[in-house]
């Protein structure tokens, strides 16, 4: 199987070719039958592909520690659930996988399209399947083949970091390399509409899905990164603005701009250029965030390879990306005229644009920050870096502007809002703000931060109910509906603007959730068993935490594990016992050091959060010595956290609510033409 | 046509604020980055470059962890990469990450003390984790 895969990938090399050359041939010649065989390179290339994976995974099941990669990443007593994981454990893998997903959405798009929008494909094959030989030629050429051989027959695998054997840690790779993938077709649609000239909405709407497609995998994807650091590295932090975290959020953050200002364009016809510029600058970042995670051109606790051919590799890519999206695009500006002018400053499209500049604004500084290391070292020659400090000052304002926006630009009228308009949609939602910023000082919160961004979230809130409210009442009223059908239809007959205020409702909570962290309570003591430690809750109650002392295990089932000295503890809150909390050290099999497990109990306001920072003496402990019981202990309390992780899950039912193909549509076409307008009527 | 120029304006406001918060927030959080020589080398030169915070990486020099107990403390010192007599103590009170053992190269960050130690308020480790395996080391 794994000699098979390993030829597959060397097909798929001049197939992709093929398909490039002729997708762009056939698109200038107009030539049916050039087309098709593009277009039928691209299935072959998913076949191809999909063997080559199943010969990687079948290398990884088979422990065919001949290879370099599956020796590197697994053992013989690896989990068969992490074994298949392993296609994504490590560079060489995750470059197939990527290559793999991108062979999966090219076909899918090929596939639905092939008896429509046929003046756009030749161009968006030749575009895909150019990308597709890119990556092909780097897992041939670049020396990171997941197929190369050692040579000899090493006895066992070096083994999967136990870091990287988490439940978290297996999804969130790939949830984020659907969303790199997926909005590689937003751009191909976009070097197209560059190349056959068809240059006014129809690219965008016909790749909408699957920019939301894209958006939603790359939100879930961070949201699983962020959950993983938080279970499983023991700090109690979720983002330090890592070179490798900061590479997926700059796509994240442009493609939001885009999804922002392509509506711009479909309502107004405006912002041509700005839209084709931000979808191959959205693309670039995706291809950057892969290489930059995956090579060690800037110092990141995710990477630590230095291979300096694939940088060069990947730079040139991207350069030629950048310079053939640029050419284009100059080519094409006299046919990207606007139809239309931003008429006031108090309008929605300018609300848009502003999200949008400040967005890229954000991007700049986070990209700044990463980068700056490198430019400085090569201007003065003297290495400086920045670190979360830096981050946290230019982003926590810009992401305050941001999150007003977001409730400031639902609901102010297109073109041009009149002052009653301003006043009748934002002089509720800022009061509620006000108020509820006027109790939670009472309350003493104090914080001038944490307030702001609770005060915001409150105004937006409030304006996205407010919203919903209004269309459900005014459905109700005209259809005679029940109001619980009424937001039903309201949302299910204009999926992509309701969707789009649940995402907002989600963004809020998490931004409620950051601001939590001001109110981070951190105690570390050194305790022996029978020892008490006090935590007090922001919130205002108590938790006693009683070290009952250390039990120690051996390997619980999953067959890397040697030893783990679990601390137990019994939890009160207020007096009030609730149950028992534990945290651990660990001893792999495959590492040296001993990895700590974090003890977490969470409700609705706050985790409470356990370190084993230390063991007093681990051998000690395993002999079962009474006198090597203590432990240094850190007990953090992080209000709010959860909200984070609801606020993504919110995040994701919103666009996943945007996404769904309307079927109604169809149906009833009139009918939702009504709603529109008693919505627009109550709302003008 | 003035309100076009009222916007353009605006646009311009955004731009300029966000150049100004990158502007301020690198020279005000900005470290530099050293190697044990090099700090060894500007605090020698300059006395009161111990009072500005740095970033330095190094390796932990074998067998001199240790772990003070009651006060949650790490000792241990850090040796230059590239020459072994460059090194110093260091202390470090948070709890350590996972992959720290005492041969690795750790990036700290904090202030060189009066009293030489050099009082470590990040520790971050290098190359004893493997989220990506280096066994081909290109570049050395």
């Amino acid at each position: 199987m794994t000699t098979v895969g390993e030829f597959a990938l060397w097909i798929a090399l001049p197939l992709s070719a093929w398909g490039m050359v002729l997708g762009f041939l056939g698109g200038r010649s107009q030539r049916g039958d050039l087309v098709l065989s593009a277009e039928r390179s691209v299935y072959a290339v998913s076949f191809l592909l999909t063997l080559a994976s199943a010969g990687v995974i079948a290398a990884f099941l088979g422990d065919r520690f001949e290879y370099w990669y599956v020796a590197s990443y697994s053992n013989r007593e690896l989990e068969t659930f992490y074994k298949v994981a392993g296609l994504w454990a490590g560079q060489r893998g995750s470059l197939l996988f990527w290559a793999l997903l991108l062979s999966f959405f090219s076909g899918i798009t090929v596939f639905q399209n092939r008896r429509k929008n046929r003046e756009f494909m030749p161009y968006v094959v030749g575009v895909l399947q150019g990308i597709m030989l890119f990556f092909v030629v780097v897992l041939l050429f670049a020396g990171v083949n997941p197929f190369e051989r050692l040579g000899f027959i090493p006895a066992n695998g070096q083994g999967l970091n136990p870091q990287l054997q988490n439940y978290w840690m297996t999804i969130h790779p790939p949830t984020l390399y659907l969303g790199f993938t997926a909005f590689t077709i937003p751009f191909a649609f976009g070097m197209a509409a560059l190349l056959n000239g068809r240059l006014d909405s129809r690219w965008i709407v016909l790749t909408r899905k699957w920019t939301l497609l894209s958006w939603l995998f790359l939100t879930v994807g961070i949201i699983f990164g962020m959950r993983w650091a938080y279970e499983e590295l023991g700090w109690g932090g979720y983002w330090f603005w890592d070179p490798v975290e900061n590479a997926s959020l700059l796509p994240w953050l442009t493609a939001t701009a885009f999804l922002h200002s392509i509506q711009i364009q479909e309502n107004r016809g405006m912002l041509k250029v700005w839209n084709m510029s931000l979808v191959a600058l959205t693309f670039l970042l995706t291809i950057f965030a892969t290489f930059l995670t995956r090579s060690g051109l800037i110092e990141s606790v995710h990477s630590f390879a230095q291979e300096l051919r694939i940088a060069y590799i990947f730079l040139s890519f991207m350069g030629s990306i950048l310079a053939a999206s640029v050419v284009l695009i100059i080519y094409r500006l006299p046919k990207l005229q606007s139809e239309n002018r931003i008429e006031s400053f108090l309008s929605r499209e300018s609300a848009f644009l502003f999200n949008n500049l400040i967005l890229l604004g954000a991007a700049f500084a986070v990209l700044w920050g990463t980068l700056f290391p490198l430019v400085s070292e090569g201007v003065t020659g003297e290495k400086v870096s920045v670190g979360p400090p830096f981050f946290n000052k230019v982003n926590i304002p810009i992401g305050l502007v941001l999150l007003a926006l977001a409730g400031i630009g639902p609901v102010i009228a297109w073109r041009r809002a009149t002052r009653r308009n301003l006043k009748k949609n934002f002089l509720w939602p800022t009061v509620a703000a006000v108020l509820a910023m006027a109790v939670l000082w009472i309350l003493g919160a104090h914080e001038t931060t944490a307030l702001l961004t609770w005060g915001i979230g409150v105004f937006v809130l409030t304006v996205t109910l407010v919203e919903f409210w209004k269309g459900t009442r005014a459905r109700a009223r005209i259809g005679g509906e029940g109001y619980a059908t009424a937001f039903y239809h309201l949302v299910t007959r204009n999926r992509r603007r309701w969707g789009g205020y649940i995402v907002h409702v989600g963004i809020v909570m998490v931004f409620m959730g950051f601001a939590g962290a001001a109110y981070n309570v951190d105690i570390r003591q050194h305790i022996q068993p029978g020892d008490v430690v006090e935590v007090p809750s922001p919130f205002g109650h108590t938790y006693t935490l009683t070290y009952e002392g250390l039990s120690v295990n051996s390997g619980r089932g999953q067959r890397n594990l040697n030893w783990q000295w679990i601390a137990l503890f019994q939890v009160e809150k207020n007096g009030k016992p609730l149950g028992t909390l534990t945290t651990e050290k660990r001893r792999y099999v495959t590492a040296p050091q001993l990895m700590t497990e974090v003890g977490i109990k969470s409700s609705i306001e706050e985790d409470l959060y356990l370190i084993l920072s230390a063991l007093d003496d681990p051998e000690g402990a395993l002999r079962n010595d009474p006198a090597a019981q203590g432990i240094d202990l850190q007990a953090l309390i992080k209000p709010l956290v959860g909200w984070i992780w609801y606020g993504g899950l919110i995040m994701a039912v919103g666009s996943l609510i945007a996404l769904w193909p309307s079927a109604e549509r169809r149906r009833a076409p009139l009918e939702s033409r009504d709603e529109e307008a008693a919505v627009a009527g109550t709302a003008g | 046509m003035k309100k076009h120029g009222r916007f353009v304006a605006g646009l311009a406001a955004v731009g300029l604020v966000v150049a100004y918060l990158i502007w301020t927030g690198v020279s005000e959080t900005m470290v530099y980055y050293l190697t044990p020589t090099e700090l060894l080398a500007k605090v020698e030169s300059d006395p009161s470059f111990r009072e500005v915070g740095v970033k330095v990486s190094g390796k932990v020099v074998p067998g001199t962890y240790s772990r003070v107990e009651g006060q949650l403390l790490h000792r241990f010192q850090v040796q230059d990469l590239s020459d072994e007599s460059k090194r110093f103590w260091v202390e470090y009170s948070d709890a350590l990450p996972d992959t720290f053992n005492d041969e690795v190269e750790v990036v700290l960050e904090g202030r060189m003390g009066a009293d030489g130690v050099f009082h470590a308020t990040t520790l971050l480790t290098k190359c004893g984790s493997r989220y990506e395996a280096a066994p081909e080391d290109l570049t050395k």
